[in-house]
């Protein structure tokens, strides 16, 4: 059972919301929710997470992460903090990953180059 | 009787007969990864699918996806104005092609162009053309660019999925050679639906819904109105339940529902004095209103065994929706949550595995008629 201060995504359009215990869960969530709908999810109660300069890119949120190998619903999470969206943060990192500053060690997680 | 897993560990088919007492789909065919799997197959590979509907693409080259199962189709709209569906695959060595496109926010392209290595195909699924690498041998020092042939456009072209429509509801066919044709799996459903002016309503509004449960668990659920009682409290009032009617055709059984009070004509689409909701099997609804002039869809998607997705689309005279009409989506989406509380329930029962076969009534024939056709496909 998932507590009630546990980490929560949602879809504006549909008011779809997902209760996630591993972050990761919002961005299957997302790509299911986005196939079907267009729509994009964004993070309604984001995990706590250490803070990030204000506007930066993204591998700025996954080096502030200081981990490694960063689960892209955690990126995702502390994008959130500048008003980003689940759909674009995944976007930037696809751009940024295609331009070599990221890569992706295993699925779902990005480090910086 | 209904089948406890007190270490009888006994469980039986569904039976023909309802008043049998193994009238159920054994518990383990809710929750059993290895079912879904072969649910795939012996369900989703077989039988005819919704994939969407025609008035979302009207133009040449409009197109959208649509995943069943492991499976990706591209839905688009050909030259000569014919839908089409093709796996969404290349015929080269394999790639996706398009990305995910929903039917709410289609895609247009002139030819379908995979990203990989650019080969390109007419919205026919004839290969196009391909970049000059695939026309000569320059890297090959084997070879000399008189040895390649070229490639026949049709034999390297994409693989087609058989689609059949009823009205402006478009189905997709994996199978080779289906067992049934739509209009044999379709019944009276097709000619009721093709009598109703379907086309002339627009899509005006999608909500998706994951839902923690089997598809069946819903299935069911929308198959039946005992629980709408006890359940239901808002809808249930202006309806008059015991003047209901459950109606088992073949593929597909029908809740008829009579309002209390007469509903003005100009409300509903079709003639009857009554609500018509429709359960095609395997995983399609159609959801004719007595109060509202429009009708609704529901595609109950399995993600896999224990999680689906209610792909809800309602149709009205216009898109953009009046506030009566707004309402009405409201009430649906509430009725809709109040069920899936309700599944969602049931499924963490199932899923304790303390529950072998359960046991339905006899006024639940149309679930009946649901496990039944499960039971046929899983021995197919
Ligand atoms: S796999 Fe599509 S062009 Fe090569
Ligand atoms: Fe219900």
């Amino acid at each position: 059972m998932a507590r009630n201060d546990s980490p929560v995504a949602s879809c504006p359009d549909c008011e779809e919301r997902r209760t996630a215990e591993d972050p990761n869960e919002v961005v299957r969530f997302y790509r299911r929710h986005h196939a079907v709908t267009g729509h994009d999810v964004v993070w309604e109660r984001p995990p706590s997470l250490p803070d990030l300069p204000p506007n930066a890119d993204v591998e700025d949120a996954v080096a502030a992460l200081g981990d490694p190998d960063a689960a892209l619903g955690t990126v995702a999470a502390a994008a959130s903090e500048w008003g980003w969206t689940v759909g674009e943060t995944l976007d930037a990192v696809h751009d940024r990953r295609l331009t070599g500053a990221l890569w992706e060690p295993r699925d779902d997680h990005v480090a910086v180059v | 009787m209904t089948r406890w897993n007190d270490g009888a560990e006994e469980v039986s088919a569904v039976s023909p007969d309802i008043t049998d007492e193994t009238n159920a789909l054994p518990a383990r065919y809710f929750t059993d990864p290895d079912v879904w799997e072969m649910e795939k197959e012996k369900i989703f590979s077989r039988y005819w699918v919704y994939a969407g509907h025609e008035n979302c693409i009207p133009e040449t080259g409009d197109y959208f996806t649509r995943t069943v199962g492991d499976k990706q189709v591209v839905v688009a709209r050909d030259e000569d104005g014919d839908v089409r569906a093709f796996y969404n695959v290349c015929a080269h060595r394999g790639s996706k092609m398009v990305e995910d496109t929903p039917m709410t926010d289609p895609g247009n392209m002139g030819r379908i162009q995979c990203p990989y290595h650019l080969w390109t195909y007419d919205l026919d699924g004839d290969l196009r053309s391909t970049p000059r690498s695939f026309e000569e041998a320059s890297l090959n020092p084997d070879l000399d660019d008189a040895d390649v042939s070229g490639l026949d456009p049709d034999e390297n072209g994409l693989m087609e999925v058989r689609t059949d429509d009823i009205g402006p509801l478009v189905f997709l066919n994996f199978a080779d050679d289906p067992p049934l044709t739509l209009a044999e799996q379709a019944g009276k459903l097709k000619t009721r639906l093709e009598s109703l002016p379907l086309s002339e309503y627009e899509h005006a509004r999608r909500y998706v819904s994951e839902v923690e449960c089997n598809w069946k668990t819903f299935g069911g659920n929308y198959s039946e109105c005992d629980h709408c009682q006890a359940n239901h409290q808002d809808w249930i009032r202006g309806i008059q339940l015991d003047e209901s009617e459950l109606e088992v055709n073949d593929y597909h059984w029908v809740l008829h529902y009579t309002h209390e009070e007469d509903v003005e004509d100009e409300l509903r689409i079709h003639d009857e004095h009554e609500a018509q909701f429709h359960y095609f099997w395997p995983n399609f609804t159609v959801n004719m209103y007595g109060t509202a002039d429009g009708y609704g869809t529901y595609i109950v998607d399995p993600i896999d065994e224990g999680r689906f997705q209610l792909i809800a689309d309602y149709y009205f005279a216009e898109s953009d929706l009046s506030e009566d009409e707004e309402e009405f989506v409201r009430t649906s989406r509430q009725l809709q949550e109040e069920d899936f509380e309700l599944c969602e329930r049931q499924y963490e029962g199932l899923r304790s595995g303390a529950l072998g076969q359960g046991q339905l009534g006899p006024n639940e024939h149309t679930l009946h008629r649901f496990h039944r056709l499960a039971q046929e496909a899983y021995d197919a």
